[in-house]
């Protein structure tokens, strides 16, 4: 008894290493370039990124090496979760693209923050951040509010990191 | 099962419809209602079920003669949890946007009762090849369930199936937008039982 179940647990551990061996790789490659996309999706006049704070900041270098720019990623609390963006901001803190990740909210409604029309909005901006009715320029998604707001709170929280960063 | 000796090909077409795990014993549901809100991602927890389902009766038929009754639960679920940590790796390595969309009900699929419950009522006391067929026909039964459901809540609820438009545009600019929640869930899983039914009882 005892022994058939020493004999399938080894079987499975050597069976799952070597699955683990083979794809390793291959996943933190994906990982990598899941980043990196998006890295350069927000962030187009970079060529290459350097990591500065773990998985939530990189500074934007073009081909010469000198700063072109910050991304930052935030998580402001939303309806289901924190709204993961990440928000690039050029030299003179002007928002120059806003991404919105995996999203976890209300299919139909808050996961509408998705679509393009509602990170455009936040390109261009380099102060006030908000929405319509808080006294900013955002409109919100309907039926999203909180959604809306917090994606807003997010890219607000970016531009203090700019000026903590790069402000000159 | 019925009391004459059942045919071959009878393991394989017996969990398409007569006992599909889904409509006709209403077993694992919960992977059914929540990863269904789209046809690609119904397909694509299908697959990952359907894979550690029919390896699961293989491996499971392969070694009964050599485990003692008293530990076989803890064997089967040492043999499928293999299996569905080789296919979550595999998804994080060649499919990530799947493997981002279906989550934590990819590591569940240890618990999903169809898998264990053909382990046991099947794979343990038949054959390696009946085993495959029996895995396989469960596994179809299960994509055709959820495949069929991921596809109604889609169109329902967006208008459209595996991203293609089906729907005018009137449609789609206010949708049955409740499908893609739970409740669209449990009341097109309704609806479906019955239809597998009167197929059944029509027979």
């Amino acid at each position: 008894m005892v022994v058939s179940l020493l004999i399938t647990c080894l079987v499975a551990a050597f069976a799952l290493s070597e699955v683990y061996a083979v794809t390793k790789p291959k996943i933190d490659q994906q990982k990598i370039d899941a980043t990196t996309s998006a890295l350069i999706q927000v962030l187009p006049a970079a060529q290459t990124f350097k990591e500065v704070e773990k998985d939530s900041l990189w500074y934007g270098l073009d081909a010469a090496g000198a700063k072109v720019g910050i991304v930052v990623r935030s998580g402001a609390r939303g309806y289901g979760g924190p709204v993961p963006l990440l928000v690039a901001l050029d030299l003179t803190g002007r928002i120059s693209g806003v991404k919105v990740e995996d999203l976890k909210e209300t299919p139909g409604l808050g996961l509408k923050a998705t679509e393009d029309w509602f990170a455009k909005q936040f390109i261009g901006l380099d102060s006030t951040v908000a929405l319509k009715k808080e006294g900013g320029t955002i409109d919100a998604i309907s039926g999203a509010t909180i959604t809306s707001r917090a994606a807003a709170r997010g890219v607000a929280q970016s531009i203090r990191k700019y000026s903590e960063h790069l402000k000159p | 099962m019925t009391s004459q000796k059942p045919s071959r090909l009878s393991y394989l077409t017996s969990g398409i419809i007569k006992e599909n795990p889904v409509l006709i014993l209403m077993i694992g549901l919960c992977p059914t209602l929540a990863t269904t809100t789209s046809a690609r991602d119904a397909l694509g927890m299908s697959a990952a079920a359907s894979f550690v389902l029919i390896f699961s009766n293989v491996v499971v038929s392969l070694v009964r003669k050599f485990v003692q009754p008293s530990i076989r639960i803890p064997i089967f679920i040492i043999i499928i949890s293999t299996f569905v940590t080789i296919i979550d790796y595999v998804l994080q390595a060649y499919q990530p946007s799947l493997y981002r969309v279906l989550g934590v009900f990819v590591p569940l699929i240890v618990v999903n009762c169809i898998i264990l419950g053909r382990a046991e009522a099947f794979a343990y006391s038949h054959g390696v090849f009946d085993s495959f067929l029996d895995g396989l026909g469960n596994a179809l039964g299960f994509t055709l369930a959820l495949v069929i459901l991921g596809s109604l809540r889609e169109f329902f609820a967006v208008g459209t199936v595996f991203g293609k438009t089906l729907t005018p545009n009137w449609y789609r600019s206010a949708p049955m937008l409740f499908m893609i929640f739970p409740p669209g869930a449990f009341f097109l899983i309704g609806i479906l039982k019955a239809l597998a039914v009167k197929l059944k009882l029509g027979k």
